[in-house]
């Protein structure tokens, strides 16, 4: 893993790719800095780190792209996985690279509270937890990239697909509000969220049965739902949007609030989709 | 050393590797032949573990690829099609970096790249990036990674493929030297390679095993004869009639009379050698041997044959509707979306 981690980590700046990334990632950010809180005199780093989220659309699928989509290309990953370290520790070896590349950047604001305070107080608390909400929010994105990466054997659509999931995933608080959906239209949702989770574990298992179990324990539970309570299905409907809106539990800690639930959440998306990733690379061993 | 047991891979409805059984043993060097689309590559990888098998067991020193999968690949230095190299890395670091995926000790990390590069001849370009090396080089470094950790078993998938000829006789003697110390199997589609390097000769045609065998062994399987060639002085119907006088020949044939001498060739029993009788009884009949000689069956004969027999049946096979018995229940059933990229991914 090890070996990998240092490989990957190394190979970000053999080349220019690392510089120009972190260069770019440093700019926008310095910027931000120097406005806000160098001339406009704002005392705490969130409200900075918050203007950069859309810095993350662009990086991350920069940063990630490569990771085992060119090593699907290059058929390097024969040497990888016909290699005695187990598929979880080479994914987590490729991950914790390009993670570090991003942490390296995240360290450098780490220094903006520093040069802030020769100016007058400022809130280290409230700026340093917003550092780490935003280092825990890259995480989640290096890792819905890696997966995607994983999926593709070209790194330029690997890159495409990661920016257009991020992009859904930055406007979700405004489609969210676009949808007034009555109960019917959430229940013909959920029916096909039923239908497509059915048929991926019949596909998975290779057993129609199982397939069929599920979707008709599916389609139950959300048609006596549907009948007994149909507020719930809207609201359910609401919050499966709500989850999927990654950038938004990071305003919790522009207003100043230490967000359990965010970090948790962010921590959960990183490991869900680190373990895609390697039931990604499993899955293509058996086909 | 290496068992393996019913494999069956199946891509869709095309049947890759078709229950192949074989038993590999330490320190020989064994050569899997066929033709492209054999099922050479599939079957090297499922070995290696890049690629599960729908059905049958493999055991590499005693452990199963699929329960031990560590410890089996540990025992396991691969060289795929195409080897798996980073352009963007030094030949050293490259070692270094496949020494450290293989688990060496640091301590032993610097002595074991020195040791391969040297036995690779790599050491005149250690510092220099993959990206601008040639193909033969290429090839070294990757079958010097291949031999990081000391693995006892190396598999090389096609080793000399796109090299010149000078460089395919530097590789097969490398090959040649590693058989002293490893067990390795390589694959090819070219015969005379495996002639001159290996010691077993696994012949695969349609994803089955067709034949084993020393090269020579399956030369004569060939046939239940091998043919004399001889050129004596003398009468014709002289000479014929000597020939035919040796007890065991028969078929004897003339082939040319000129200037009084005269060629013909004659068929002998498998495994015999009837050179000294024949020469013994032409001297007798005072005919001078000029020219004798045996014409050995080549293993291109035995390959093309082997091959030939076994297509038809196999496609027959392919053609049938109902999916053979070993098949799990449902694996048999396409899967549409998949089944383009994975007649891709099948050799």
């Amino acid at each position: 893993m090890i070996a990998i981690y240092k490989r990957d980590l190394k190979g970000f700046f053999t080349g220019m790719m690392g510089y120009v990334l972190l260069a770019f990632f440093l700019a926008v950010g310095g910027l931000y800095f120097t406005v806000m809180n160098l001339m406009s005199g704002y005392p705490d780093l969130s409200y900075t780190l918050y203007n950069n989220l859309f810095v993350l659309l662009v990086l991350v699928p920069l940063l990630t792209m490569r990771s085992f989509a060119e090593e699907r290309r290059a058929r390097t990953d024969q040497l990888l996985l016909t290699s005695p370290v187990p598929l979880w520790r080479i994914v987590l070896g490729k991950y914790l690279a390009v993670l570090s590349v991003f942490g390296m950047a995240v360290l450098v604001f780490a220094l903006y509270p520093l040069i802030m305070s020769r100016g007058g107080a400022v809130s280290y608390r409230q700026s340093y937890a917003a550092l780490l909400a935003f280092f825990l929010l890259g995480a989640a994105c290096i890792a819905i990239g890696v997966f995607l990466s994983s999926l593709n054997e070209n790194q330029i659509v690997a890159a495409a697909c990661s920016f257009f999931v991020l992009l859904l995933a930055y406007l979700m608080p405004s489609i969210q509000t676009l949808f007034t959906v009555g109960s019917a239209l959430a229940m013909g949702v959920f029916l096909v969220l039923a239908v497509l989770g059915a048929a991926y574990a019949g596909w998975h298992s290779r057993s129609w049965g199982l397939g069929l179990g599920v979707f008709t324990v599916c389609c139950a539970a959300i048609l006596v739902l549907f009948w007994l309570r149909s507020a719930a299905l809207t609201s359910a409907f609401s919050s499966l949007l709500g989850a999927l809106c990654l950038f938004s539990p990071f305003e919790k800690f522009v207003s100043g609030l230490f967000s359990l639930s965010a970090v948790v959440y962010y921590l959960s998306v990183t490991a869900l989709f680190l373990f895609f990733t390697c039931q990604t690379l499993e899955k293509r061993r058996w086909n | 050393m290496i068992e393996v047991q019913h494999l069956t891979k199946r891509y869709g409805s095309h049947l890759a590797v078709d229950d192949l059984s074989f038993f590999v043993q330490k320190g020989v060097i064994y050569g899997l032949l066929g033709p492209n689309g054999a099922g050479k590559s599939t079957t090297m990888n499922i070995l290696t573990g890049y690629i599960s098998a729908t059905g049958g067991t493999v055991t590499i020193d005693g452990h199963d690829v699929l329960e031990e999968p560590g410890e089996a690949r540990a025992c396991i230095g691969y060289l795929p099609e195409q080897p798996p190299l980073y352009p963007d890395m030094t030949v050293e670091e490259y070692l270094r970096f496949a020494a450290e995926l293989k688990g060496v000790r640091r301590a032993e990390r610097t002595s074991q790249v020195e040791k391969a590069m040297a036995r690779t001849g790599l050491e005149s370009v250690g510092r220099r990036l993959i990206r601008n090396l040639s193909k033969g080089y290429k090839q070294r470094v990757g079958l010097a990674g291949a031999l990081m950790g000391s693995p006892k078993v190396i598999i090389l998938d096609e080793p000399t493929v796109g090299l010149d000829p000078a460089q395919m006789i530097e590789i097969r003697a490398l090959i040649r030297d590693l058989g002293r110390t490893h067990t390795v199997i390589l694959s090819s589609h070219i015969l005379s390679e495996v002639q001159a390097v290996c010691d077993q000769v696994l012949i695969i045609a349609h994803g089955r095993l067709v034949a084993m065998g020393t090269p020579n062994e399956l030369a004569g399987r060939l046939e239940g004869h091998q043919t004399l060639t001889a050129t004596a002085r003398g009468e014709a119907a002289c000479v014929l009639a000597a020939a035919a006088g040796v007890e065991g020949l028969t078929d004897v044939t003339l082939t040319g009379e000129k200037d009084g001498e005269v060629s013909f060739t004659a068929n002998a029993p498998a495994g015999s050698d009837l050179r000294g009788a024949l020469s013994a009884a032409l001297a007798a009949a005072g005919c001078p041997v000029l020219a004798l000689g045996t014409a050995a069956v080549s293993l291109e004969d035995v390959f093309l044959q082997l091959v030939e027999e076994s297509a038809p049946e196999a496609a027959a096979k392919q053609a049938a509707p109902e999916p053979p018995a070993e098949a799990p229940e449902d694996s048999a059933r396409p899967e549409p979306e998949d089944r383009s990229s994975e007649e891709e991914n099948a050799e």
